[in-house]
């Protein structure tokens, strides 16, 4: 009976065991990949091809601001054309993958360039993901003066970047600053603007009088900043066409300053400071529709409009210490969204929408840092002497601020750093530099 | 009680000395150079700044006034009724260690207090303005306490010319 | 000692379960379309290990300035209306000229670089070059010499240029790489090999400093992976290649039917897989986006290991565009760490023929 007994208990593990047994060996082998690398992509930018003896300059200078572009992010690394084993000689020509695979090339953009006798060029590429052997995308075509070879170079970049990362490009854009110039008891300062990348600077204000702080309106054309230049803090509005700049008019003699645009490029935001109290106002940059915002016996500064100009992040000491708030774009309640140890200021809404950039004071140090717009999710990216003014780049993926060096005969810098903490490099500028502010996308 | 006057003296001079005339602040009157023979007369602006001092200093991310403050500022307000042919911007500063913004509000307050208490002591309001500046223009620039604490003040600048 | 009856019979019982798990396969019938045959079990030695997941050499990118080209500035940029402007002048590393003050002050010259129009274009000259496919499906005549033709699939021209100008609309999983091109030595560049740290530090980070962090906020609800459930049909996005590739590597398996499968891949074959895709799947060119998307793709493999067709089977991606980034990279690393084959057993082929990867970026977005 004992012997029934096990005979049948091993049947029955036997049946048990069979189905699954028989379903490791359906279906083809499964494995999941969760660990990776990340580290930059290694691409090549060969010269790009002049398809006439006028476009021959050309060529060469848009293929090294795209390759700088791309390299510049950190996200990419250059493969040296001295360590290229083909070259490309035709626009036309397939490419022979081989060759760039044995040094490693995983992207590949091939370019040409054609100048016409109107004083007109022609930028065209392809970009190749050369381990797939594919074109990415589609290519494309600019055309413009040859006065704007560099914006064609940055929109190559960005149509490149966009296809390999996903990410919205950035190069194709401009900062507004302030160029520094003198010794810390001694500074003058004059606006200035530049291409992201520290091209064609031009100056839009002598260093007569103390400015501090510009802002691109949202289509680029205008600046809001402030200027001691009557004698007192106020806010000026100026256009980047014309150089042409008057006072914001606010109530006379009224000082008004860290002023932001709307992104109905219309309405502007700013603090107003009387009595010694600084508070929130917003109005039309006409004049017109002024409205206050705060009215609290706290110091209010620093304001932002959120992408879809439904919310103001700002700067408030309310607590008793600099902390970030939140309120509608008609004031009301403000709701805190800073909570870490230290002293928050200089909010800035990343244009994505998603994320807000700060500074933050700490143990003597500051600090650049993001977190979530409901205040979760700090994360901190640099930390020095003294790093403040973030500003975000079209994408949201790169923010750019100053950086201030210790000691007697310490400079501003601008420097920027990737959302994730990475590439913190600097910014080229002529001078000392500071108070950046981003434009978006050119056209 | 020397060492104070002392102190008082070469922080002036040292200010003084580095005043590079009008303009500085764009468009502000700001007086120039100053006689030196003028100090010891009492209704000079020389001897404002000089024997009675035309600046106070504040602690870190403040704005009040202490009692050794208010005497100071107490000798400015008798010296500014006594002389009604002068107006007056109060400056306001901040040291490096904070966020341009916030320090152009803190600066703001700091002025006030110095205009507030002013006032009080009977000044006329319409003789005083604030200008607060900011970190823009510091005196000491090391970046340590001993010059940040320099720094962290509020200048009385006085204008010839009374109110019109 | 005196056996119990219970005892006696749990002894008989396990020691029958493990002999029939042990020998049991040879016996089965039912449902299994191959026929099974006894093999050793292999064992990767170490050498093989070590060559399977050696890092991919690349060196540590320098931290540079910005290249920026100063150019001439051009005659027309426009003066500020300043009077004096001159003492700002300080020296400067580029040397740079400044730009031309109006002497004029009332009338500044001019429009500082407006943006210049530029057009975009997307042009109807610019076909992709035409890849002399023909060539490509050339046994590589330096390859190792093997008697049976790989299988092997591999686009009609027309085709494969298609969904490279759509790319807009549709995702399309590419085919093989180039074979013949693979026949080289596996790149390695001459550098050192790249310090890979574990995550990624910011300049912020310091022990007292942290905050919690995280890299990519989730944007979603996390999905079941895919790889737990069947395999998916076709994806969605399945075009004409698809259903060609589908329908040969249909006949190839059964075409093989008698390729050897050997036992079960070990856990440690698997993971040797695993790990060199790992090596591969670089994600430091993704977006945020990519990063919260998983894609799982099936790979077809070549006798030598080499991948000769990924497909995208199913994505969770927030949007096309992640799902086409994240599938790029996929793509990538299962070619760049396949060029010379991949380290698996060539007794079991049929097991790993087709293999169904799923790429989980979930915890890369915490570094």
């Amino acid at each position: 009976m004992n012997m029934i007994k096990a005979l049948t208990l091993l049947a029955a593990c036997a049946i048990i065991a069979q189905p699954a047994y028989a379903q490791q060996r359906s279906g083809p082998l499964r494995i999941e990949i969760t660990e990776g690398v990340i580290e930059p992509l290694p691409f090549a930018v060969p010269e790009f091809i002049a398809e006439n003896p006028a476009a021959q300059e050309f060529a060469a200078n848009i293929a090294r601001v795209v390759a700088s572009d791309l390299a510049g992010t950190g996200l990419f690394r250059e493969i040296p054309e001295d360590a290229f084993i083909s070259r490309l000689t035709d626009f036309a020509s397939p490419v022979q993958y081989s060759d760039w695979k044995a040094i490693n090339t995983q992207a590949l953009v091939s370019g040409a360039v054609s100048a016409g006798s109107d004083g007109r060029l022609t930028v065209k590429f392809r970009v190749f993901d050369v381990f797939a052997e594919a074109q990415l995308g589609d290519g494309l075509q600019f055309g413009g003066s040859t006065s704007s070879w560099r914006r064609m170079a940055h929109k190559v970049a960005d149509a490149v970047y966009s296809r390999i990362t996903g990410e919205g490009g950035y190069f194709d854009s401009r900062v507004v600053f302030v160029a520094q110039n003198g010794p810390k008891d001694e500074r003058r300062s004059r606006l200035a603007v530049m291409d992201y990348d520290g091209a064609n600077v031009q100056y839009l204000t002598d260093d007569s009088a103390i400015v501090l702080a510009p802002r691109f309106s949202p289509t680029g054309d205008r600046v809001l900043y402030t200027s001691y230049e009557s004698g007192f803090p106020q806010v000026f509005v100026l256009d980047v066409g014309t150089v042409q700049r008057r006072a914001m008019d606010v109530a006379a003699e009224a000082m008004t300053f860290a002023p932001r645009f709307g992104p109905d490029g219309r309405t502007v935001v700013f603090s107003l400071t009387e009595g010694g109290n600084s508070d929130l106002y917003k109005m039309d940059v006409d004049g017109s529709s002024a409205q206050r915002l705060t009215s609290a016996p706290s110091i209010e500064t620093a304001p932002d409009f959120s992408p879809d100009g439904s919310q103001i992040v700002f700067e408030s000491d309310r607590s008793g210490s600099q902390q970030l708030y939140v309120m509608g774009v008609n004031g009301g309640d403000a709701t805190r969204i800073s909570s870490g140890q230290g002293r928050y200021s200089a909010p800035v809404w990343s244009p994505r929408g998603d994320l807000i950039a700060f500074t933050k004071q700490a143990n003597g140090r500051f600090h650049i840092g993001v977190m979530r717009i409901d205040g979760s999710e700090e994360r901190l990216l640099t930390a020095s002497f003294l790093d403040e003014g973030p500003t975000w780049s079209p994408n949201g993926r790169v923010i750019m601020f100053t950086r201030e060096s210790q000691g007697t005969s310490g400079v501003q810098s601008l420097y920027s750093v990737d959302i994730t903490g990475r590439n913190l490099r600097k910014v080229t500028t002529e001078g000392p530099a500071s108070d950046a502010t981003w434009s978006p996308l050119l056209n | 009680m020397k060492l104070h006057s002392i102190a008082v003296l070469l922080v002036a001079a040292f200010v003084v000395s580095a005043c590079t005339g009008q303009g500085r602040f764009g468009g502000g009157g700001l007086n120039g150079g100053v006689d030196q023979s003028a100090i010891s007369d009492p209704t000079s602006p020389a001897y404002f700044q000089q024997t009675i001092g035309d600046r106070i200093l504040f602690a870190v991310n403040e704005h009040t006034l202490t009692p050794e403050t208010e005497i100071v500022l107490q000798q400015q307000a008798t010296w500014l009724i006594a002389n009604p042919e002068y107006t007056a911007v109060v400056e306001g500063h901040a040291d490096e260690q904070g966020t341009t913004a916030y320090n152009v509000a803190l600066s703001a307050r700091r002025a006030n207090s110095v205009i507030e208490y002013l006032i009080g002591a009977g000044v006329e309001e319409g003789r005083l303005r604030s200008l607060p500046l900011g970190k823009a223009r510091p005196i000491a620039i090391c970046s340590n306490e001993s010059c940040y604490q320099q720094n962290r003040r509020a200048v009385t600048v006085l204008t010839a010319g009374g109110v019109s | 000692m005196q056996l119990q009856t219970g005892t006696y019979i749990s002894g008989v019982a396990h020691g029958g379960l493990i002999f029939w798990v042990l020998v049991g396969g040879l016996f089965l019938r039912a449902g299994d379309p191959l026929p099974v045959q006894t093999t050793d079990v292999s064992l990767l030695t170490g050498e093989e290990f070590a060559a399977l997941t050696a890092p991919q050499p690349s060196p540590i990118q320098p931290v540079q300035e910005p290249a920026v080209v100063q150019p001439d500035l051009p005659q027309d940029s426009p003066a500020i209306s300043a009077q004096t402007d001159e003492t700002v002048e300080t020296s400067t590393p580029d040397a740079v000229a400044e730009p031309e003050k109006d002497p004029n002050p009332q009338q500044p010259t001019i429009v500082p670089q407006q943006p210049d129009e530029v057009t975009e274009t997307a042009p109807d000259v610019l076909a992709p070059p035409v890849q002399d496919i023909a060539t490509d499906l050339a046994p590589p005549s330096d390859a190792p010499p093997k008697a049976t033709a790989a299988p092997r699939i591999a686009p009609t021209p027309a085709p494969e240029t298609a969904p490279d100008t759509e790319i807009a609309d549709t995702v399309s999983p590419q085919t093989a790489p180039d074979q013949n091109a693979d026949s080289q030595v596996a790149d390695k560049p001459a550098t050192a090999p790249q310090q890979a740290a574990p995550e990624i530090v910011t300049e912020a980070e310091k022990p007292s400093a942290a905050p919690p962090r995280s890299l990519r906020p989730p944007s979603r609800p996390k999905k079941p992976t895919v790889a737990l459930a069947k395999p998916q049909p076709a994806a969605p996005k399945e075009n004409a290649i698809n259903d060609a590739v589908a329908a040969v590597v249909a006949e190839t398996s059964t075409a093989t039917a008698a390729a050897p499968s050997g036992p079960p891949l070990t856990a440690g074959e698997k993971d040797a897989l695993r790990v060199s895709v790992s090596n591969c799947w670089n994600l430091g060119s993704s977006s945020s986006e990519a990063l919260s998307t998983t894609v799982v793709v099936m790979v077809d493999m070549s006798r030598e290991g080499r991948p000769t067709a990924i497909k995208l089977q199913s994505s969770d991606g927030p949007s096309e565009n992640a799902t086409r980034i994240a599938f790029d990279a996929a793509r990538r690393a299962v070619i760049r760490c396949g060029a010379s084959g991949y380290k698996l057993p060539s007794d079991k082929y049929s097991q790993w023929q087709n293999i169904e990867m799923t790429f989980n970026p979930e915890r890369m977005r915490i570094k």
